[in-house]
C-alpha cells in the first residue's frame, strides 16, 4: 500500500468516526440505552473478549494500600516482570521477555508512554489513583496500540458512584521516615460525579544496609590493635523522594444518555538517585537526582445509540523533566556545582476518536483514529566549550503519530468467537506494515466453562525520538521493530455455592525482529541499531480461589507462575559474541507470585509471596565473570481492620515488608531495604443519605 | 482449607530464602612479570574487575581484586598505572583510587575524596596527580600518604585526561568537547599553557626524541562543538606549537594512542592496528594487525617485548577477550578478560 493511499484511509476512517456523533445524536433515542460492553453472549464471555488473553486487575487490588504503586500491583498479580530499583525508583516493565518500550501504557485511553525514551517508569502512578487496570497479554494489545510486542496495560479512571458527598482521608507512617497522604472528596447526583484525590508520599528512604561490596573495615581491640575485619554498615542515604499527584475528575450524564468526562493529573516529583553500593563518595558531596512535572488531562464523550455506541476523547500531557549531578568543590556540602545538567521538555496533545456496532449478538465492529503530536526538546546544558561558555546538546523534534483501527468479532454459535483486526501506524512521514491480528475461542465444555483461547498477530513498534534523534548518536535511519507473536490458552472457571475457583494455562511464543539495540561506536558514544533478533517463548500459569469457609470467615488466593525464554537469536556483533542462543540479561526464567487474603468479620490477613529466579547479567550468561542477580523471593504480611461507627468508618492497617528480614538486591549493586513496616489509618466520613453505608 | 493454607504458606517461607554473604578471600598473586587489564564493568552496576596475565605462563587470572580482597572492585574501572612497587586503580564512578601490591593484589590504601578521577601520574615520589571527567581541577596528591594535598585549576577544561611529562611539565589532553593539551608547571602546580589541537583529544604519548603525540576523534555530525576529521599530532614539547599534523578520512575513528618501550613507534586503533615509525612523515599503508571482525576497545604494546595486547569489549555485556600479537602482528595468544576491558598496565620485575 503507498503512503498516500494509507493517508487516505486513515483520514477517511477519521472522516467516519468524527462524523459519527453527529448522527447519533440527531437520531437519538431518549428513553432506551444499552452499553454494549455490557452484552454478554454466553456465560462470561463478551464479545469483545474473545481470544484475548488478558488479566483484570480488580479495584480490591488496586485500592488495596496508599503506599503501593502500578508496579507493585504488575509484579504481584500479572506475569509482568518490573525491574525495580527498590521504591521512589525506576520502576520498567518487561512483558514475555521483551523490553520496557514493548509494553504500552495509556491512561483513559491516552498514551503514557515516553515519546522520547517508549517505557512507562511505573513508580509515578500510585494504584491509588487508578480504578481500573487490566493487562493485555501479547496479541490482545493490538487493539489497544500498535507496537505492543509485548503486551499493554490500560489504566482507567471510573465515576466512583458517590451519592451526595463523600470523603476519604488515609495517613500511613513507615520505616526510613516514610509518610504517605491520601485524600478523596467527591460529590456525587443523578447528572454529576465529582472527584478530587491528592495524594502525597515522602521518604528519606535512608536505611541500614551491610555493604558486602565494599573492602572490609577493620576490627580494633581496645588497644588500637586491628583483631579482624567486618563488611561496612552503609546507609542508602541519597534515595529521597517527595511525591505529589492530585488528580480532578468530573463526570457529567445527560438525559438524553451522553457522557462526558474530565480526568485530569498533575504530579510533581523530586526524587534522590540513590547511589550503588560500590561508590565511595562523600554522599554529602556528590549528589544526583532526578526532578519531574507532568500534567496530563483528557476528556472524553460517550454515546450509546441502539447498537452504536461512539466516543471521542482529546488530551494533553506536559512532562519536564531534569536529571542532575552534582559535587562540590569545597568539601563542605555547601556550594554544589553541576558535572550534569539534563532537561527535557515534552508536550503532546492527542485526540482519539473511536466507534462500535454490533448486531444481533453475533457480530460486533470496532474501530478507532488516534492521533499524537509531540514537541520534545531534549537539552543537556552542562558541555562546556572551549571559551567558557556552555552549549546545549540535544535535539527539538516534534512528531505526528496516528494509529487506525479496525476489527470485526464474530460469534457465529454460542461456543465459538473469532476475531479479526488491523492496526496501521503512521510515525512523521513513516508507516509501519499493517498490524493484523487474529484471535478465536472455542467453548469446550459449559460444565466448568472450559475455554480455549488462541491469537496470533504481526507487529511492529517504531524507534522513538531519543532512537532517532539523540545527540549524540541517534540515528535516523532506524527500521520499526517487528514481532510475530502466537499464544493459546486454556481456562476453566468453577462455581459452587461456596467456592469460585478460575484457572488458566497460557502458552506463547513470539520472534521479534530488528531489535533495536544502543550499541558502542568506535568513535566512543553508542548508537542505536536493528540488530537483535530475539525468541521468546513460555507458559503463564494463573489459578484463583475464593471459599466462604463459614462462620464468617472467607479465603481469597491467587497464584501466578510464568516461565520465559528470551532467547538471542540475532547475529554475533563480534567473532567473539557468546550471546548467541542465550538468555537475555535481567529476564527471569521463572517467576511467581501467590497472595492468600484471609477474611475474619471486619479483620482480614493478608500474605503475599513473590519469587524471581536467578537473573543473568551478562548477554552471554557468564557466571564466572560477573555474578548473577540472586534468585529473590519476597513475604510481606499486612493486617487490617475495619470498624463501623455512626459518624464515621475507619481503617486500620499495619503492613510487614520483607517478613524474613532479607538482605537482598534486585539489581547489582542496588541494596534494599531488610524488614520494614507501614501503618494506616482511614477515616471515612458518613454524610447524610452515606451514614448508613459501610465504606467501600 | 485451612490445612492448605498453612501448607501452603509453610512451602512459600521455606523456599523464601535469599542469603547475601560476603565474598571469600582467596591467597592468590604472582611475582613474575605480567599484565593488568582493568575492566570498566557496566555503568551503574559496580561489575568492574581486574584481571592479570602472566605473559611468561599465558595464564590468566580474573576478578583478581575481588578475590584478593574479598570486595568488588566497584563501577568502572578506568586506568592503573604501577610507580614505586605500588598498583593504583583509578575506578572512576565509585570516586576512589585503590593502591595495591602487583604481587598480592591486596589493597594497601586508597585515595578518596575524588569526584570521577580518570588517570593517575607521579611527578616525584611526594606528589601525584589525578585527572578528573567533571572535576575543573586536577587532583594533588602526596603518595607517601595517598591524602589529596591540592588541586590544579583547569579552568573551563573539566574534562582532563592521560598525563605525560617533560621535563618540569606535565601534559594533559582535555577530551570532552573540548581541544587543548594543557601545560602544568610541577613546580608551581599551574596551568602555564595550553596547545590547541583537533576536536577531542582522546589519548597522549610522548616519543623518544622528545616529541608529544596526540589522537583526535574529531568530535561527531551535527555536535554543538564541530565536526571535523580525526588526526594525529606531533608536537614539540619545548616549543608547545604543532610541528605536524597527519589528517585521516572523515568517518575514521583513531583512538588509543600506544608507544614502543623505546619511544621509536607509535600504535593505535582505526578500525584495524596500526603502526608507525616516529619520523614517518605519512600514515601507514597497512595495518600491522588486521582487524578481525569486531570494534576494538583497548590497546597497549608491551615496553619490553614490543608484543601489541588488544581488548574486544564485544558487545559490552558480556565479558571481553584480550589477542596477543607480537611485535611483527602474529597472533600468540587469545584470553577471556572481565566485562568491557579498556585499559592496561604493565608489571615488570
Amino acid at each position: 500500500m503507498t503512503g498516500r493511499l494509507r493517508i487516505s484511509v486513515i483520514l477517511a476512517a477519521a472522516a467516519a468516526l468524527l462524523s459519527a456523533p453527529s448522527a447519533v445524536m440527531a437520531q437519538h433515542d431518549r428513553t432506551r440505552t444499552v452499553d454494549i460492553e455490557g452484552v454478554e453472549i454466553i456465560g462470561y464471555r463478551p464479545l469483545k473478549d474473545i481470544g484475548i488473553q488478558s488479566t483484570q486487575m480488580d479495584s480490591l487490588v488496586l485500592q488495596e494500600s496508599i503506599s503501593l504503586s502500578v508496579a507493585d500491583i504488575l509484579t504481584q498479580n500479572t506475569p509482568v516482570f518490573i525491574k525495580s530499583y527498590g521504591r521512589g525508583t525506576m520502576a520498567t516493565a518487561s512483558m514475555r521477555g521483551t523490553a520496557p518500550s514493548h509494553t504500552k501504557v495509556t491512561w483513559n485511553g491516552m498514551t503514557l508512554n515516553s515519546p522520547m525514551l517508549g517505557m512507562v517508569d511505573f513508580s509515578y502512578i500510585p494504584s491509588y489513583l487508578i480504578d481500573d487496570a487490566a493487562l493485555y497479554h501479547g496479541a490482545g494489545s493490538v487493539g489497544i496500540a500498535g507496537g505492543g510486542l509485548g503486551g499493554a496495560v490500560t489504566l482507567a479512571n471510573t465515576p466512583a458512584a458517590t451519592d451526595g458527598f463523600a470523603l476519604r482521608y488515609i495517613q500511613g507512617i513507615g520505616s526510613f521516615s516514610t509518610y504517605d497522604e491520601f485524600l478523596r472528596i467527591g460529590y456525587g447526583s443523578r447528572r454529576w460525579q465529582l472527584s478530587t484525590r491528592v495524594l502525597y508520599s515522602s521518604s528519606d528512604n535512608d536505611f541500614r544496609y551491610t555493604n558486602y561490596h565494599k573492602i572490609k573495615q577493620p576490627v580494633y581491640d581496645d588497644e588500637g590493635n586491628i583483631t579482624g575485619s567486618r563488611h561496612v554498615e552503609d546507609r542508602n542515604r541519597s534515595g529521597d523522594f517527595a511525591d505529589l499527584h492530585i488528580l480532578q475528575e468530573a463526570y457529567f450524564n445527560t438525559d438524553s444518555g451522553h457522557r462526558i468526562g474530565l480526568a485530569a493529573w498533575y504530579m510533581s516529583s523530586r526524587r534522590g538517585v540513590p547511589k550503588i553500593s560500590t561508590d565511595y563518595r562523600d554522599d554529602n558531596l556528590t549528589r544526583t537526582r532526578q526532578d519531574e512535572n507532568t500534567l496530563r488531562a483528557v476528556v472524553s464523550w460517550q454515546t450509546i445509540h441502539g447498537s452504536l455506541k461512539v466516543g471521542a476523547r482529546a488530551g494533553y500531557t506536559y512532562t519536564d523533566m531534569l536529571y542532575t549531578y552534582r559535587y562540590d568543590l569545597t568539601g563542605t556540602g555547601q556550594e554544589m556545582i553541576e558535572g550534569i545538567h539534563s532537561q527535557s521538555y515534552v508536550n503532546s496533545l492527542f485526540a482519539k476518536a473511536e466507534a462500535e456496532y454490533a448486531i444481533a449478538d453475533k457480530w460486533l465492529f470496532t474501530a478507532d483514529v488516534s492521533v499524537n503530536q509531540h514537541f520534545v526538546r531534549s537539552a543537556d546544558r552542562s558541555i562546556i566549550v572551549q571559551d567558557g561558555s556552555s552549549a546545549v546538546i540535544g535535539y527539538d523534534q516534534a512528531r505526528a503519530e496516528v494509529s487506525a483501527y479496525a476489527c470485526v468479532r464474530y460469534r457465529p454459535t454460542q461456543r465459538v468467537g473469532i476475531a479479526a483486526s488491523v492496526r496501521d501506524d503512521m510515525y512523521g512521514s513513516r508507516f509501519t506494515p499493517p498490524i493484523p491480528a487474529l484471535f478465536v475461542d472455542v467453548l469446550l465444555s459449559k460444565r466448568g466453562e472450559l475455554l480455549v483461547k488462541g491469537s496470533v498477530t504481526r507487529n511492529y513498534r517504531y524507534p522513538t525520538l531519543n532512537d532517532l534523534y539523540f545527540m549524540p548518536g541517534g540515528n535516523p535511519e532506524l527500521r520499526p521493530e517487528q514481532g510475530i507473536s502466537y499464544d493459546a490458552g486454556l481456562s476453566t472457571h468453577v462455581r459452587t455455592a461456596r467456592v469460585d475457583f478460575s484457572a488458566a494455562a497460557t502458552w506463547f511464543d513470539s520472534y521479534i525482529d530488528d531489535w533495536i539495540l544502543w550499541r558502542a561506536t568506535a568513535k566512543g558514544f553508542w548508537t542505536p541499531l536493528n540488530i537483535k533478533r530475539v525468541h521468546s517463548y513460555g507458559v503463564e500459569l494463573r489459578a484463583s480461589i475464593d471459599v466462604d469457609l463459614g462462620r464468617r470467615w472467607s479465603l481469597q488466593a491467587n497464584a501466578l507462575y510464568t516461565l520465559t525464554h528470551a532467547v538471542n537469536h540475532g547475529d554475533p556483533v563480534s567473532v567473539n559474541d557468546a550471546s548467541i542462543g542465550k538468555q537475555l540479561p535481567y529476564i527471569p526464567v521463572r517467576s511467581g507470585s501467590a497472595t492468600v487474603r484471609l477474611n475474619w468479620r471486619d479483620w482480614s490477613l493478608i500474605y503475599k509471596w513473590n519469587h524471581y529466579s536467578e537473573r543473568f547479567t551478562t548477554s552471554s550468561n557468564d557466571l564466572r565473570l560477573s555474578d548473577p542477580v540472586m534468585p529473590y523471593y519476597m513475604s510481606d504480611l499486612s493486617i487490617e481492620r475495619r470498624i463501623a461507627l455512626r459518624p464515621i468508618d475507619i481503617s486500620l492497617r499495619f503492613d510487614i515488608h520483607n517478613l524474613l528480614d532479607e538482605e537482598y538486591e534486585t539489581v547489582l549493586s542496588h541494596p534494599m531495604p531488610r524488614i520494614n513496616f507501614g501503618f494506616y489509618i482511614g477515616i471515612t466520613p458518613k454524610f447524610g443519605r452515606g451514614k448508613n453505608r459501610r465504606t467501600e | 482449607m485451612k490445612r492448605l493454607c498453612v501448607i501452603a504458606l509453610s512451602v512459600a517461607l521455606a523456599t523464601a530464602c535469599m542469603k547475601m554473604t560476603g565474598i571469600d578471600v582467596e591467597p592468590i598473586g604472582s611475582t613474575s612479570r605480567g599484565l593488568f587489564i582493568t575492566c570498566e564493568g557496566n555503568f551503574m552496576y559496580g561489575n568492574a574487575s581486574l584481571s592479570y596475565y602472566d605473559m611468561e605462563t599465558r595464564k590468566v587470572e580474573n576478578r583478581v581484586f575481588r578475590r584478593a580482597n574479598g570486595a568488588d572492585l566497584g563501577d568502572v574501572a578506568q586506568s592503573m598505572t604501577i610507580y614505586d612497587g605500588r598498583g593504583y586503580v583509578v575506578v572512576n564512578n565509585s570516586g576512589i583510587v585503590f593502591v595495591i601490591d602487583p604481587d598480592t593484589f591486596v589493597v594497601t590504601a586508597t585515595i578518596e575524596g575524588l569526584t570521577s578521577p580518570r588517570y593517575i601520574h607521579f611527578v616525584s615520589p611526594q606528589k601525584g596527580y589525578i585527572t578528573d571527567l567533571y572535576d575543573p581541577r586536577i587532583a594533588i596528591f602526596d603518595p607517601r600518604t595517598n591524602a589529596v594535598t591540592g588541586y590544579i585549576d583547569t579552568g573551563s577544561h573539566p574534562s582532563t585526561e592521560q598525563m605525560v611529562q617533560w621535563g618540569d611539565y606535565v601534559f594533559t589532553n582535555c577530551w570532552s568537547y573540548d581541544n587543548k593539551i594543557l601545560v602544568i608547571d610541577t613546580r608551581t602546580d599551574t596551568v602555564v599553557d595550553q596547545i590547541e589541537v583537533g576536536i577531542q583529544p582522546t589519548s597522549l604519548v610522548l616519543d623518544c626524541n622528545d616529541k608529544l603525540w596526540s589522537i583526535t576523534d574529531g568530535g561527531y555530525a551535527a555536535s554543538p562543538y564541530g565536526h571535523e576529521a580525526p588526526s594525529l599530532y606531533r608536537i614539540d614539547p619545548a616549543t608547545r606549537r604543532v610541528e605536524r599534523r597527519f589528517t585521516f578520512a572523515e568517518g575514521d575513528s583513531p583512538s588509543e594512542l600506544a608507544i614502543s618501550g623505546d619511544g621509536s613507534r607509535i600504535y593505535f586503533i582505526n578500525d584495524d592496528i596500526w603502526q608507525m615509525e616516529v619520523t614517518a612523515e605519512n600514515l601507514p599503508a597497512r595495518p600491522l594487525v588486521a582487524n578481525v571482525g569486531t570494534i576494538y576497545y583497548g590497546l597497549a604494546v608491551d615496553p619490553a617485548t614490543g608484543d601489541v595486547y588488544v581488548a574486544d569489549a564485544i558487545d559490552y555485556q558480556q565479558p571481553g577477550v584480550v589477542y596477543r600479537y607480537s611485535a611483527a602482528g602474529e597472533a600468540i595468544d587469545r584470553f577471556e578478560v572481565g566485562i568491557i576491558p579498556g585499559a592496561f598496565c604493565f608489571k615488570s620485575l
